[in-house]
């Protein structure tokens, strides 16, 4: 008979919940663990308090982790997280507010939001778990499809060049811009580390492996090999150039902080506008 | 009893500041019902704008904020007078600006019609165009009698920058002060 | 308690203020924006929040995000925009989020005339959004109604937990009228957190199916579900919960139409009242001087003003109606509304005046059409 052991995350966890629909050998639990890591580590280092985090999630695998965390979770309608996530933020400033989704939630659906958020340097956390499909519908084509793949609605192969998250985000004026990979889960939480200490906007863009779907439509359903493929395609760098963040299935991917700065993030020239006016 | 007033001019004459003013005098300072109507192209700079405003001692005689049979009317600018004769009274109280409109157009109405060239005088005087609406507003006020022109003088200070007050006072008061 | 002559899209921010607005979020539309600059001007200085969003879907989701925080908060808008929020209300329904949405019709169908008014946007408010549970709202026909329904629409989305359509026109958006404007202290202003107070200390309003709300910051846990959802608030994809839910948040309007229906009935000093004119928002003011005409003939004319369009209080429309012989149902558009009061008179007869007017329709017209019925 199997012994129920706590594990030492189940605090963070809503373990009602579970299990969780994510399929054998999805990635998105790497994700989940690497980012409660993260936050525990800050907890017990005093650096942030547990009932002042927010997780807002919307529709598809990866969103499905603010179900999952035990935080104040806010779900809503598919791609609708960011402004919604913004809302809460300038209300609660206090609060740590993480926004999570997929490729197909944040930058198809929500591109308009996430564009605006990048221009806006809005105090959030953003993480994309990208695994360059729609997994949860049945394996459509996404924004970060490589190009010429198959997928159920471009079955002569995706005439469409992907997009660099990371690129976008760079350009747009972030203040933390990384891409970390769930097949290397302690620079992950590294990672998510260093995003939970930031103010403006802090996006990670998380590679991840979806051998059900994204498997099936290259071949590799098998989730060793899929996960394998993965990181053979990762690059681990320190401090890469925006140069490397290329976003290319066949020529691997860079992961790394892109971008890393301290400018005054939306709530602070908010505040400060608003402070000759209150006179607080 | 009801009273129907039209105010028309255009885009930057100050109408809908007239219209604003009588209005609030006529809420706050008197016991009568008082509802009305601003109409004015929101897209364009310099369109035609149309105030109404209706007074009544019964409620269920405002109804409707629309004149249909003027007893007081205020045109700045020709360009919606004939179109809005049809809503105006004959022997109605009409107070023409005639630095725009040229006398003789009126002949065809069947008006007690007031003129001065407003705007002409408000450059004159001081020095500024903005503050006809104004002048306009004290003349309808001397020759209607409609409220108390103190109660206008104070709803100016209550609803204008304390910048504006004075040359809009003192523009209000030039009608009915003189002579 | 002050008096003022002011139109009516100022009239409804003066009220959002008076209820305790604490968030604003909105895109420019003709028009509503009225409401948005005045408040985006007023509101700072109180300590509230007035921002501009990239589109109407990220100023309804962040008017949600507003109203988990337990922050009174609104949007203002028109059609095009309306049709971009349907998509958040339903999600404002099926996670019971207090907001209120000012709706200011203007004509359509698309771009139509952005500056001018009309009625054609009655079904979008109440059953616009997927899913058909219809939400309460309150129509306004002049700035003191404007007024008074944006407190309520407050008070009903914070008791009920309920999205809520204040719907006014671009007639009533330029509408003067003499306006008593109250401030808190004068009014009855209700909160979410005091409905189990309200609960306990028994009240008009029917409360049986509402929850108790927590917000974000309250703790560590509030779990906000779009998904189907048990009275625990767990994710159970099965017939008899979506039953009970869909019951539950049906019931929760509805059992409270005697609170939410507001209307006014004017016979204009008649006795009887043999025909009535039913009408509602900015063509009240229209048909109101048609039926100074009418009466003028010894007509015998009365007028029932809605001032709720959902949900209806059957029993007030069978009574007022008793001793009716025709009715007349006058709208700016295409005669919508008379169907949802066709349902309901069914053994009457319920005559559709449908003016379309850019302007407040012509009286003339309207006692014209009615004449011919005569």
């Amino acid at each position: 008979m199997a012994v129920a052991v706590e594990h030492p995350l189940d605090k963070y966890v809503r373990t009602e919940k579970l299990p969780t629909l994510w399929c054998p050998g999805c990635t998105i639990g790497i994700v989940m663990t690497s980012l409660l890591r993260a936050i525990d580590q800050r907890i017990r280092e005093g650096l942030l308090r547990r009932d002042q985090i927010t997780f807002v999630g919307g529709i598809g695998c990866s969103a499905r982790i603010a179900m999952y965390v035990r935080f104040d979770s806010v779900r809503t309608a598919h791609g609708r997280t960011i402004p919604l996530a913004t809302a809460i933020k300038i209300l609660r400033p206090e609060h740590k507010v993480i926004v999570v989704g997929g490729d197909g939630d944040i930058c198809a659906i929500g591109g308009n939001h996430l564009l605006h958020a990048l221009r806006r340097n809005m105090d959030l956390m953003i993480i994309i778990v990208n695994n360059m499909i729609y997994g949860m519908t049945g394996g459509q084509v996404s924004p970060t499809t490589p190009l010429k793949l198959y997928t159920t609605t471009t079955p002569y192969g995706n005439p469409e060049k992907p997009l660099n998250i990371i690129r976008l985000a760079c350009s747009l004026g972030a203040n933390f811009v990384a891409r970390g990979s769930a097949t290397h889960p302690h620079i992950l939480q590294q990672i998510f580390y260093k995003a939970l200490g930031k103010r403006g906007l802090a996006l990670i863009e998380v590679l991840s492996s979806c051998p059900e779907i994204f498997g099936r439509h290259i071949g590799i359903t098998d989730p060793v090999k899929s996960f394998m493929t993965l990181r053979d395609k990762i690059k681990v760098k320190n401090n890469p150039s925006l140069d490397e963040s290329e976003y290319d299935w066949e020529k691997g991917f860079v992961i790394g902080v892109y971008l890393d700065k301290d400018d005054p993030g939306y709530i602070d020239n908010l505040s400060l506008l608003y402070k000759s006016l209150r006179g607080f | 009893m009801r009273i129907e007033i039209i105010l028309s001019g255009r885009g930057g004459q100050g109408i809908l500041m007239l219209g604003r003013i009588l209005g609030k005098t006529l809420a706050r300072y008197t016991s009568y019902y008082v509802a009305g109507s601003e109409t004015y192209a929101t897209e364009v700079r310099g369109g035609d704008s149309r105030v109404d405003i209706i007074i009544s001692d019964n409620e269920d005689e405002i109804g409707y904020v629309r004149a249909r049979n003027a007893d007081i009317a205020v045109f700045m600018y020709p360009s919606l007078m004939k179109n809005l004769s049809r809503y105006i009274k004959r022997k109605a109280k009409v107070f023409i600006d005639t630095t725009f409109i040229d006398i003789d157009s009126l002949r065809e109405y069947d008006w007690t019609i007031i003129s001065e060239p407003y705007t002409q005088i408000s450059e004159r005087i001081f020095g500024t165009s903005r503050v006809a609406n104004m002048m306009i507003l004290g003349h309808l006020i001397k020759e209607t009698k409609i409220v108390d022109p103190e109660a206008v003088e104070r709803v100016i200070r209550e609803e204008m920058p304390s910048k504006w007050h004075d040359i809009n006072i003192r523009s209000f008061r030039y009608m009915i002060d003189r002579k | 308690m002050r008096i003022d002559y002011i139109s009516g899209n100022r009239a409804i921010a003066e009220a959002a203020i008076a209820s305790g607005l604490k968030f604003f979020a909105g895109y420019p539309i003709t028009p509503s924006s009225d409401i948005f600059e005045y408040l985006a001007e007023e509101l700072p200085r109180r300590g509230g929040y007035v921002i501009q969003f990239e589109d109407e879907l990220a100023s309804i989701y962040a008017v949600i995000g507003a109203s988990w925080t337990c922050s009174k908060a609104m949007t203002a808008t028109s059609g095009p925009g309306f049709s971009l929020m349907v998509e958040g209300i339903s999600i404002a329904v099926m996670t019971e989020t207090p907001l209120v949405i000012a709706y200011i019709m203007r004509a359509g169908p698309a771009t139509g005339v952005p500056t001018k008014t009309g009625q054609y946007d009655v079904f979008q408010a109440e059953y616009g959004f997927h899913g058909g549970l219809p939400i309460p709202v309150f129509a306004p026909s002049n700035p003191q109604e404007a007024y008074d329904l944006t407190i309520k629409a407050f008070n009903t989305s914070e008791i009920l937990r309920t999205p809520v359509v204040l719907l006014s026109d671009a007639s009533i958006a330029n509408m003067f009228g003499k306006v008593l404007i109250r401030e808190a202290g004068e009014i009855e202003i209700i909160d979410r957190r005091s409905i189990e107070i309200l609960r306990k200390k028994g009240c008009e309003w029917s409360l049986d199916d509402v929850y108790e709300m927590k917000c974000v910051g309250d703790g560590y846990d509030i779990y906000v579900e779009t998904l189907t959802h048990d009275e625990k608030n767990i994710y159970r994809p099965t017939t008899d919960v979506q039953r009970r839910l869909m019951w539950r948040l049906y019931r929760k309007i509805i059992n409270n139409r005697e609170v939410l229906f507001e209307y006014s009935f004017h016979n204009y000093g008649n006795k009887r009242c043999r025909n009535m004119i039913i009408t509602y928002g900015s063509t009240f003011s229209s048909v109101s001087e048609a039926v100074r005409e009418l009466n003028k003939n010894e007509e015998d004319f009365c007028v029932f003003k809605l001032k709720t369009l959902y949900p209806i209080n059957e029993k007030i429309f069978y009574e007022k109606t008793r001793d009716v012989d025709k009715i007349f149902v006058v709208e700016n558009n295409v005669g919508l509304y008379v169907k949802e009061i066709r349902s309901i008179l069914r053994d009457k007869d319920v005559i559709s005046i449908s003016v379309i007017d850019l302007e407040y329709p012509d009286p003339d017209e309207i006692v014209e059409r009615v004449r011919e019925w005569l």
